[in-house]
């Protein structure tokens, strides 16, 4: 898969995905689009993420978080989705943990849409089209939150 | 149709398939279409409903949709199947998102719809209450024709 940003192998430094006891960071992907869950669980294995689990909307994403907790680390979510929108799931995920680390991911960049996700408790916001460098930073940072 | 509605969907057109293809893409001259518009084959369609209604329609033939898809995925597709459909859905999401944040920025207030994939041949798409204006888009892999049909609400 080609993505923007590819800067290649992992090397000798340690992946972004790693914890510092060796072990993966482990994601769950929210998105109704089978392109975006393919391209964002390429950045995030690519990079020693351990991708746990993917959801096609807000209801099923809420569900396998709860499901998954506390064996989880952090949750990619899109805005725009059938059943439940991206900003009631992640308040609901929210609600049942209020350390979870979920990071919006959207094609929006509405600054008021960035700021409600911020201000119901997300970590940071992606703007689609994803960007390796970006999306890993802004991953980085907010697990570092 | 107002200037306002059409820049910002030619912006994104033009910023959007150029950074998802990595490939410089060509801007034609930008043409109304009469009310019965004969569709290439592959066609994403993204409502509009708020202050503006409308839709814009994102169309190509099925052999650009599958290169788009394959250039996107860095994989060679030989057919639509569910994955290309998706990223041609996606294509369309980016490009009508983008335009949405920028017209939002201009004060418009309005919601879209998610996108809706058709394919198949000799279909035609009518337009009797507003007209289109067509923005062609020249690609290393074929063109896309976006087709906007906007209008101020009543």
């Amino acid at each position: 898969m080609k993505i923007k940003g590819d800067a290649g192998g992992i090397g000798e430094r340690k992946p972004d995905g790693q914890r510092v006891d060796g072990e993966s960071y482990r994601v769950l992907i929210v998105d109704d689009s089978m392109f975006v869950t393919k391209q964002m669980g390429q950045i995030l294995t690519s990079e020693g993420f351990q991708v746990v689990a993917t959801a096609g909307d807000g209801e099923e994403g809420v569900q396998k978080y709860k499901e998954l907790y506390p064996n989880i680390d952090l949750v990619t979510m899109d805005i725009t989705m059938p059943k439940m929108d991206g900003i009631t799931a992640l308040e609901k995920i929210i609600e049942f943990d209020k350390e979870a680390k979920v990071i919006m991911v959207s094609a929006l960049g509405k600054q008021d849409l960035v700021k409600k996700s911020l201000l119901s408790g997300a970590k940071n916001y992606i703007v689609k089209p994803l960007d390796r460098k970006k999306v890993l930073e802004r991953i980085v940072m907010s697990l570092n939150k | 149709m107002r200037v306002e509605y059409i820049n910002p969907f030619v912006e994104a057109s033009y910023n959007i398939l150029k950074e998802v293809l990595n490939s410089e893409v060509v801007r034609g001259e930008l043409y109304l279409k009469s009310s019965s518009t004969p569709v290439l084959g592959v066609a994403a369609l993204v409502g509009l409903a708020g202050d503006v209604e409308g839709r814009v329609l994102f169309d190509m033939t099925k052999d650009t949709a599958i290169g788009i898809a394959s250039i996107m995925n860095g994989e060679k597709l030989t057919v639509l199947d569910e994955l290309g459909k998706a990223t041609i859905t996606e294509l369309a999401n980016l490009i009508t998102a983008q335009a949405v944040t920028k017209l939002h920025d201009l004060g418009f207030k309005f919601d879209l719809t998610p996108p809706a994939l058709f394919t198949g041949e000799n279909m035609e798409i009518s337009n009797s209450q507003v007209e289109a204006l067509i923005v062609p888009m020249k690609l290393s892999c074929g063109k896309i024709e976006i087709n906007v049909a906007i209008r101020e609400r009543a």
